[in-house]
This record gives C-alpha cells, sequence and structure tokens, in this order.
C-alpha cells in the first residue's frame, strides 16, 4: 500500500523535476542562435526550421506540434514570415501558453523597427508584407535589441536566472556594437549590390551599402527574361555584386554575372543551426567580406 | 519497505525546485523594486548601442549615397519600447476575420458523354444508400462536358475572445447555392493538450476527409471517399475532442460526437410515408453517429515526415431501399435498418527538399476504407422480412505527387472500390471492384493560384450490371484570395 502511495507520488512529481529548465522552440536558427547566446545552459532548444529553408514556403510538420506542446516560449521572427506554418502548429500544438499575446510568445519583428512598413497590400504587386520587411536577422544591431528584449521575457518567465540574462544580452550587444564600426569602415566604399529578393535590406541599409537593383521583378515571382534585360541595360558599366541564397534559384544570379562581369555571392540567410553570438557574427561577417571590394 | 526507502531520496530530489514557488509580499516587492532596476538598465543600455552607433557613423565620415527604394528609406526612429512586445507584428485584420475566397472551376471532357462523375459517385457497391439523392443538392464532383464552375468557397477566420477560436466555410455553385461546408468554434486555453471543437465542420476522420476540393492533389475526389461517404465526405454537426499528450512521439488522440445527417454512412429514409410502407423506423434522436482516430508521428528531422493513422466510425442507425427503380414504383422495395461501421487506415510521408519552390518535393498519401453495414429487413416486398444482410465494400486510393521543376507538380493516383464487395447473412453475393487510373500535372505560378491539367482512365463497374471504360480530362483553376491560409499537415 505505501509502496503503491510512494509510486504514484513519484509520478505525479516527475514533470515537476524538468521544471528547473525552460524549454524554448525558435522558429528558425536566428532567433535560437540569441536564445542560445543569452539563455545558454539554462533553457532546452528545439529549432523548428533548418537554416537552409524559406521560411515563408515551409510546410507544418507534427514534429513541430509536438516540440511547441510542452514549450514554456517560442520565438519566432516573425512580420508574416512563417506564416504559412508556424500560427498553424502554435494553434494545433494545443499549448495555450504560447499563444501571441501571451508570455511565452516572443516576436523578433515586434521588438525593432520595420523596414518597408506600409506599401500595398495588392498581390499582383507579388507577395507583398504591408507590415514590413520581416528579414531583420541580417541586421546585427537590431538582433542585438531583440537580444536585450529577449533577455527581459526569459526573466520574466524564470526569474531565477534574471540577472545572467540581463548580463548575457548586455555583452551580445557590446560585441555587436564592438563589430559595427570595424564593419562600416569595410563597407565604406562598397560598390552596391543586385539582390535576389529584398532579403538583404536590413544589412544594406545599416551599413549604407547602395541597393543597385533587384532579380525578382516583384517579390516572390522569379526573375523574368525581360527584367534581366532592364537590369543589365541600366547597370552596365557600374560596379556591383550579385546576392542571392542558398534556397534561391542560381541561373538568374548567373546569368546576370556574366552580362555584367560581376562577382556572384551566395550566402545562407539564416546562421548555421548551431550558431550562438559568435557564430552569428562569423556569419555577418561573410557577409559583410561579400558585400566588400570593387566588386571584381 | 527497503524499496521504499531506495525511491525516498528521488521523491526528495524531485521536490527540490518546488520551495521557489513560495513567496510572501515582501519578497513580491523586492522583486518588483528589482524588475524595475532591470528595466531601467534596459532602457540604457539600448540607448547606449544607438549613442555608440551614431558615433561609429560620425567616424566613417560623411554617408555614403544610396539608391534604396524610398520605401526602404522611411525607416521609422522610434525609441525602443521599454518592455518586450508580447503579440505579433502580423497584417491580420484588426477585428476583422481573415477572410479569403477560393475559385474553383474547369473545362471538362469525358467520353460517355459527360456522365463521367455521375458514373464514379455510383460505383458497383451492394449498398443502396444515397442513391435516391444523387441528383440532389451540390456536389463537388459534377461536372458535364465543357466548362463548370466548380464552387467560389469564402473561409472566415477570427479569435472569437481569449477563450475561443471560430471559422466558417460557405461554399457558392454556379447557380449561386450556398452551402454551409463548415461553422465552428473551438477551445484556445484547454489545458493538459485538450481542444474542444463544436459546430458544424468536416470530421478529422482519415487523412483527406478534412480537406476542402482546393486542397486536393486531384481535381475530384477518390472512390473510396466518393462511394463510402459521398460528396462532402463525413460532414456533419457536433462535438471533437482532442487530446495531445506531451509524449516524446506525437500522438494525437481525437474523438466525435456527431448528429449522423450523412448521405452514405448512417444515411435515413427522409420521406415518412415511404418509411411506413417500408416498415422503417423514425429517425432516432441525435446524436447518432460517432468516430474515434489516433494519429502518430515519429520526428524524421526537418527533411521527412511521416504520419500514420487509423480511424473508426460508428453509426448506430442505417436505412436504405434495395430493388428501388427510378419511378419507385412500390412492389419490388425493400426496406434495410440497422447499423454502419467503417474503418479507416492512412499513411502520409512528405519530403521537403531544399531546392526553391516545391522543385523535388515528394508526397505520398494512401489511404484504405471498409464500410460494413449490419442491416436486417424491415419490410417491403415480402420475401426475406427479418433477413440479415451484411453489406462490406472497401476502398483503397494511393497517390503520389513530386516537384519536377519549381512551381510545377505531377501527381500520380491509383484508386478503387470493391476488393471486397460482398453480401452476407440471407444472402451471399459477390461483386467485381472498380477502378481508375489518375495522371495530372499542376503549375503553381505563386502559392495563391493553380492550373492542372489531369487525365483518368476508369473502369467502373455499373449498378445495373456490367461496366464501363472511359477517359476523362480535366483543366483546372483554382485561384485563391485574401489571406495566406496555411495548410495543415
Amino acid at each position: 500500500m505505501l509502496l503503491a502511495r510512494t509510486v504514484w507520488l513519484l509520478v505525479l512529481l516527475l514533470p515537476l523535476a524538468a521544471w528547473g529548465e525552460l524549454k524554448v522552440v525558435s522558429s528558425s536558427s536566428s532567433t535560437a542562435m540569441l536564445v542560445r547566446e543569452i539563455a545558454g545552459a539554462h533553457v532546452g532548444l528545439t529549432v523548428l526550421a533548418p537554416p537552409d529553408r524559406d521560411l515563408h514556403l515551409l510546410q507544418v510538420r507534427p514534429s513541430m506540434m509536438r516540440a511547441l506542446r510542452g514549450a514554456d516560449l517560442v520565438t519566432a521572427l516573425g512580420a508574416d514570415l512563417e506564416q504559412g506554418w508556424l500560427p498553424l502548429a502554435i494553434q494545433q500544438a494545443a499549448n495555450p501558453r504560447i499563444l501571441p499575446g501571451r508570455p511565452g510568445y516572443f516576436e523578433a519583428a515586434a521588438q525593432v523597427d520595420l523596414l518597408q512598413v506600409g506599401g500595398r497590400a495588392d498581390r499582383s504587386l507579388g507577395d507583398v508584407h504591408p507590415v514590413g520587411n520581416p528579414h531583420i536577422n541580417m541586421d546585427p544591431l537590431r538582433m542585438a535589441q531583440v537580444g536585450l528584449a529577449l533577455a527581459q521575457r526569459l526573466a520574466e518567465l524564470d526569474p531565477q536566472h534574471a540577472d545572467d540574462y540581463h548580463a548575457r544580452a548586455g555583452a551580445f550587444g557590446d560585441r555587436v556594437a564592438g563589430r559595427l564600426a570595424t564593419w562600416q569602415k569595410e563597407l565604406a566604399s562598397a560598390p552596391g549590390v543586385v539582390s535576389y529578393h529584398l532579403d538583404v535590406l536590413y544589412l544594406l541599409q545599416r551599413f549604407k551599402v547602395p541597393l543597385l537593383g533587384v532579380l525578382e521583378p516583384v517579390p516572390g515571382v522569379p526573375p523574368t527574361a525581360s527584367h534581366l534585360k532592364g537590369l543589365t541595360a541600366s547597370l552596365t558599366g557600374r560596379q556591383g555584386v550579385i546576392l542571392y541564397t542558398t534556397y534561391q534559384s542560381e541561373s538568374a544570379p548567373k546569368s546576370l554575372g556574366r552580362l555584367l562581369g560581376w562577382r556572384i555571392e551566395r550566402l545562407q540567410l539564416e546562421p548555421p543551426l548551431h550558431a550562438d553570438g559568435g557564430v552569428y557574427l562569423e556569419h555577418i561577417e561573410r557577409w559583410v567580406r561579400a558585400l566588400a571590394g570593387d566588386g571584381r | 519497505m527497503g524499496r521504499v526507502l531506495a525511491v525516498f531520496p528521488l521523491v526528495c530530489t524531485a521536490l527540490l525546485p518546488l520551495p521557489a514557488i513560495a513567496a510572501d509580499n515582501a519578497e513580491i516587492t523586492v522583486l518588483r523594486e528589482e524588475l524595475d532596476l532591470l528595466r531601467t538598465d534596459y532602457e540604457r543600455r539600448i540607448s547606449d548601442l544607438e549613442r555608440r552607433l551614431a558615433e561609429a557613423e560620425l567616424a566613417q565620415g560623411q554617408p555614403a549615397v544610396t539608391t534604396l527604394p524610398a520605401q526602404a528609406q522611411s525607416e521609422r526612429q522610434g525609441i525602443a519600447a521599454s518592455r518586450p512586445v508580447m503579440g505579433r507584428v502580423s497584417s491580420g485584420n484588426a477585428f476583422n476575420p481573415q477572410t479569403s475566397v477560393i475559385l474553383n472551376g474547369n473545362y471538362y471532357y469525358d467520353d460517355v458523354d459527360g456522365t463521367g462523375a455521375e458514373l464514379l459517385s455510383g460505383a458497383l457497391q451492394p449498398s443502396q444508400a444515397g442513391h435516391a439523392h444523387a441528383h440532389e443538392g451540390h456536389a463537388h464532383d459534377g461536372a458535364e462536358n465543357g466548362f463548370n464552375f466548380s464552387e467560389a468557397e469564402l473561409a472566415f477566420s477570427a479569435s472569437v475572445d481569449p477563450y475561443f477560436d471560430a471559422a466558417t466555410y460557405l461554399a457558392i455553385d454556379s447557380d449561386g447555392e450556398v452551402d454551409l461546408e463548415e461553422a465552428w468554434f473551438s477551445t484556445r486555453r484547454l489545458p493538459w493538450g485538450l481542444q474542444f471543437k463544436g459546430g458544424k465542420f468536416y470530421s478529422d476522420f482519415g487523412y483527406i476527409n478534412n480537406q476542402h476540393p482546393h486542397q486536393w492533389d486531384f481535381s475530384n475526389q477518390n472512390l473510396a471517399y466518393l462511394n463510402l461517404l459521398g460528396d462532402h465526405g463525413l460532414q456533419d454537426t457536433g462535438l471533437q475532442l482532442t487530446w495531445l499528450p506531451d509524449w516524446p512521439l506525437y500522438t494525437l488522440l481525437g474523438t466525435e460526437l456527431l448528429q449522423g445527417e450523412q448521405e452514405r454512412f448512417g444515411a435515413l429514409i427522409d420521406d415518412g410515408d415511404e418509411r411506413e410502407a417500408l416498415d422503417l423506423d423514425d429517425a432516432d434522436d441525435g446524436p447518432r453517429l460517432w468516430t474515434a482516430y489516433l494519429k502518430v508521428s515519429p520526428d524524421l528531422g526537418f527533411d521527412h515526415a511521416l504520419q500514420l493513422g487509423a480511424s473508426f466510425a460508428h453509426s448506430r442507425q442505417h436505412q436504405e431501399i434495395h430493388g428501388a427503380d427510378h419511378d419507385h414504383t412500390a412492389g419490388a422495395e425493400q426496406g434495410l435498418e440497422g447499423d454502419a461501421d467503417l474503418w479507416g487506415l492512412d499513411l502520409v510521408y512528405k519530403y521537403d527538399n531544399q531546392a526553391p519552390y516545391g522543385h523535388r518535393d515528394f508526397k505520398l498519401q494512401t489511404e484504405y476504407l471498409r464500410s460494413i453495414k449490419d442491416l436486417d429487413i424491415s419490410g417491403g416486398s415480402e420475401a426475406g422480412i427479418g433477413s440479415r444482410r451484411e453489406l462490406t465494400t472497401d476502398g483503397l486510393y494511393v497517390q503520389g505527387l513530386y516537384g519536377v521543376a519549381p512551381r510545377w507538380q505531377v501527381a500520380l493516383r491509383y484508386d478503387t472500390l470493391g476488393p471486397t464487395n460482398q453480401v452476407r447473412g440471407g444472402e451471399r453475393s459477390d461483386f467485381d471492384s472498380s477502378q481508375r487510373w489518375t495522371a495530372a500535372l499542376a503549375w503553381l505560378p505563386t502559392e495563391f493560384s493553380l492550373l492542372r491539367l489531369q487525365y483518368e482512365y476508369s473502369d467502373i463497374q455499373l449498378q445495373t450490371g456490367g461496366s464501363e471504360h472511359f477517359n476523362a480530362l480535366w483543366l483546372q483553376f483554382i485561384m485563391s484570395m485574401g489571406t495566406h491560409g496555411a495548410h495543415a499537415f
């Protein structure tokens, strides 16, 4: 009898033992990087999307609901970037703690100012986002700001480690600020960029690198021959770099590169899957190096 | 006793994190003060960062000339929020429900004078339920030779309040007739992984059952669902309870209690005079139908997803009329009444390739359904009153979808009705099965539009004996306006 009762007590208490660790689920490696940098060993972390996928086109998998079911906090880039799968996965995860508007839902885009806010909500202009360009992970300073807000949120959910979260978010901010001046010098004479999609906008804007053109005629629509012709005509004689990411088709960047004689750079938009702050800064460093130079 | 002692330290360990929960008022005040301090600190850090950035910009000398689009330059210079923002940035429509309108139309041709759709939904099975209704109401697959407008689907969804979500789906056919496909509410905040849904909805029985026609990988429904559940599948009014336990393996358990307003499975004879003539009972009080289902999905990483499901449905009242000709002349007719069971097994596998726009993505989807109607002859023609008839028909479909190029999909389907197609009880008969092969090519210019070319070759057993072989061709369009509808797995 006593044995039976003890076993029952044990069964009831088992989940409590896992309470010590906050369970965080990140939509992609960008916010996972911040979680890892700020919360380190205090949390258990799951990432839903691999870094080589277009977050806009991902589809929901049951394993996402599995991960979200027991989560204390979900971190997303937001501004409708993960709209095709994350809201549905959250709704189907039957976990009221992580619904938008509650402390368990953290959206990076809601913590900083966005570019391209407003604009016409007209799909003949492509897959537009009137709420703003969601690719804030390309701006290290905004990510540092998001980190401070995330530390605040983590501290609310896990007051025991609050000091640590704030200290680490601050330290990450300092590291970012420390690199900004160097990067700004490196990019002072950057020739400018033709980008496949406006996913590098925040990086260009941060370092005042000119955006010379976009390969997609409108967002979400693949490059057309006539659009490439127009770009070639307007850019011949200039210097620049052509940028595209791992999940974008290489044919248009390559043909434009051939026509203009420009350097082509293919880089991953998201930091590596297991990135922490340091790996993220190296990731941005790679982009900075791709932007710098005279374009040859 | 020794064992109890051995367990005791474990219990103590498990209890360790608990004391943190106890906090008296004094502690709360201290915590609040600390929080305020942190908040100030946080604001200071932000302004510090901004100052250092401004310095860095100054150090760089004159700002570079940019040709950023005007929109991009209009960056608002706001001060960072003093507290992290809880909600999300979304184009979701403030207080209006999220709205979408989906248009679904086609050009259709078959070499049996446009009767293909009728033949497909009336493939031979011993159960006669639903045949009286074949020409009534809005049918998803109803297509004549030539141009057809299948439906315009209007979808509205929103959070009602912190406790409920709700959604409504209306289908309007080419004659302007409105059919309420779904209208339900669901709970948002139940604990322990529980969710309730109530209203009229597509049952989560099986896999394809809860999908609207525009979500199908083909222009029409598979033979198994079409013939065992009818045009609308298992669509009914009632309640659903699901439980998603917090287990290492994704497991979803669900059960539904439904009114039982069905055309094929759990069908009832509406006409009171006819019921009386055939000694069939009046409709029992609802709910007359229940379902239970289980979905399991192992975590196969980022690229692969697999879901296995098993479903069961039971209708405690089912009526049908046998021996009726089209004029409903009395004499040869017999009424049958009893209950009905439906079993379902489903498997879905998806492969997500890194290539953009669905290129090299693959999906395999297959389901098996088995319907067993356990009936007694209640009245009508003298012969065999009281005699038992067990009508069993099963059906299967296997379909694959592959992204042959960015935005281009090729799909193949084999479906069959009646590998088992029999009557047992007072009479023993076996019937042949019907089958079909389907190939489709779809072009998706964006995620909002789709154009599909579909060819099918069908070999359908007729109720009147013999079989019909025919070819059919579809050229279909699906256009979605409005919000981005996320599709469930």
